[in-house]
């Protein structure tokens, strides 16, 4: 199931990127978000993992992501080690004078066969109230 | 000349010796990944679960996770804390579940010690905990989870102790689970204790109670040997504070009892209707 929300800003990508940059930062960003903890030390950067746990239906849904690509203002994406097979990434592109266009993808993927399949669907519509929220929530911080 | 008390001795020691000792290997992350799905369709569109606390748990190492226990002989509560554990913790954490013995014994079951569930007793949770997973136990059983509806907040786990010893010797803290909509799954009329006593149940198979209640699709349910269909009641969950096992055992089971029932009570105070929530 991949799911892609976007949303443009009155910001340029560095301000953006100022936000993006520090996943330390994604609870005040990302909703749902019963959990975000650091497992690596250091800096963010690739390779830098977390544990991360959305509350899907009232169950924590998640598990252990790496961060794989982190382009300094153009995209920040990661992959889960544990848990539900998940992949997701902020992509920022200019969309004219101090402004950027973000998109924030989710593709992820439950276990378990049909069951698995009926289960992405149904949670597909709380994800996206989530991605959308996320980019509300991005606005919020870039543009006060 | 053999009397009744030797004839009860030998069923319960044939009884005894049909529960398997908990063979830890058994338990399977990725068959349990498969059937997370599954389980978490049925916890969030039937029961609308809500699993709170999760953090209280220590991260790693061996905790006993006392519960209390709702829902005659199918009780929601186990299967959705079983989920909301795994998908917090990830399925490589050890987790394991004790039963009743019958529900060890039971054919139609043979899948649930890939699940991690053993048959309770103080040697299989010992096993489990020494080899630093967490166990769930209820206490009470299948004393508790027959409890009239009309006592659903009320935490029974009927003076047993066991767990407090347990948790003492192996050195691990103890986590209060406390939770409330199971007994809304049916309407649970009495525990039928006397009944129990009546068939010699209670020595032969340590079966305490043989519920009555009405259920689906059977109307009146006695025993709820075969299960029944359980109402879509809302299931809400909290995990409290560790509590040491620090203290002589009655202190310590009513610490536990006390954290249960303030976590009962929080919870029932918020539920507005039984079964919707």
């Amino acid at each position: 199931m991949r799911i892609e929300r976007r949303i443009t800003l009155n910001a340029d990508r560095d301000a953006v990127w100022t936000v993006l940059k520090d996943p330390n930062d994604y609870p005040s960003l990302l909703p749902h978000l019963q959990r975000w903890e650091p497992v690596t030390a250091g800096p963010p950067g690739v390779g830098s993992r977390y544990t991360v746990m959305w509350e899907i239906g009232g169950i924590p849904v998640g598990g252990v992501i790496e961060v794989l690509e982190f382009d300094t203002a153009r995209d920040l994406a990661w992959i889960s080690i544990t848990g539900v097979t998940q992949r997701g990434r902020f992509r920022l592109r200019d969309a004219g004078p101090g402004r950027t266009t973000v998109t924030f993808r989710l593709a992820y993927h439950s276990d378990g066969g049909l069951l698995g399949l009926i289960a992405d669907r149904v949670a597909a519509r709380q994800v996206g109230r989530s991605l959308s929220q996320s980019l509300k929530n991005l606005r919020r911080l870039v543009e006060r | 000349m053999t009397g009744v008390s030797d004839i009860l001795d030998w069923a319960r020691q044939k009884v005894a010796a049909q529960v398997p000792k908990a063979d830890l290997d058994q338990r399977d992350p990725d068959y349990i990944r498969d059937q997370l799905p599954g389980l978490w369709l049925l916890a969030s569109l039937y029961f609308r679960a809500d699993v709170r606390g999760l953090d209280r748990i220590p991260a790693d190492g061996p905790v006993l996770l006392v519960g209390n226990h709702s829902g005659g002989n199918v009780p929601p509560d186990t299967f959705v804390f079983t989920l909301a554990f795994c998908s917090y913790f990830g399925v490589e954490r050890p987790f394991y579940q004790l039963v009743h013995n019958l529900v060890a014994l039971y054919p139609a079951l043979r899948w649930l010690p890939k699940f991690g569930t053993v048959a309770a007793s103080p040697d299989n949770a010992r096993l489990a905990l020494e080899s630093g997973a967490a166990v769930l136990v209820y206490p009470g059983g299948d004393y508790e989870v027959c409890r009239p509806s009309w006592q659903r907040h009320v935490v029974d786990l009927g003076g047993r102790k066991g767990f407090v010893q347990l948790a003492r010797e192996t050195a691990v803290p103890i986590v209060p689970v406390a939770s409330v909509g199971g007994q809304e799954t049916a309407l649970f009329l009495g525990r039928g204790q006397w009944l129990a006593r009546l068939l010699m149940l209670d020595k032969v198979l340590r079966l305490k109670s043989l519920p009555i209640s009405v259920a689906l699709p059977w109307g009146l349910n006695v025993t709820d040997w075969l299960g029944h269909i359980p109402l879509p009641a809302k299931i809400v969950i909290e995990v409290q504070e560790p509590i040491e096992a620090n203290g002589d055992d009655q202190t310590v089971y009513e610490k536990v009892v006390a954290s249960l029932q303030a976590g009962v009570d929080r919870l029932a105070a918020e539920r507005h209707y039984p079964v919707i929530g």
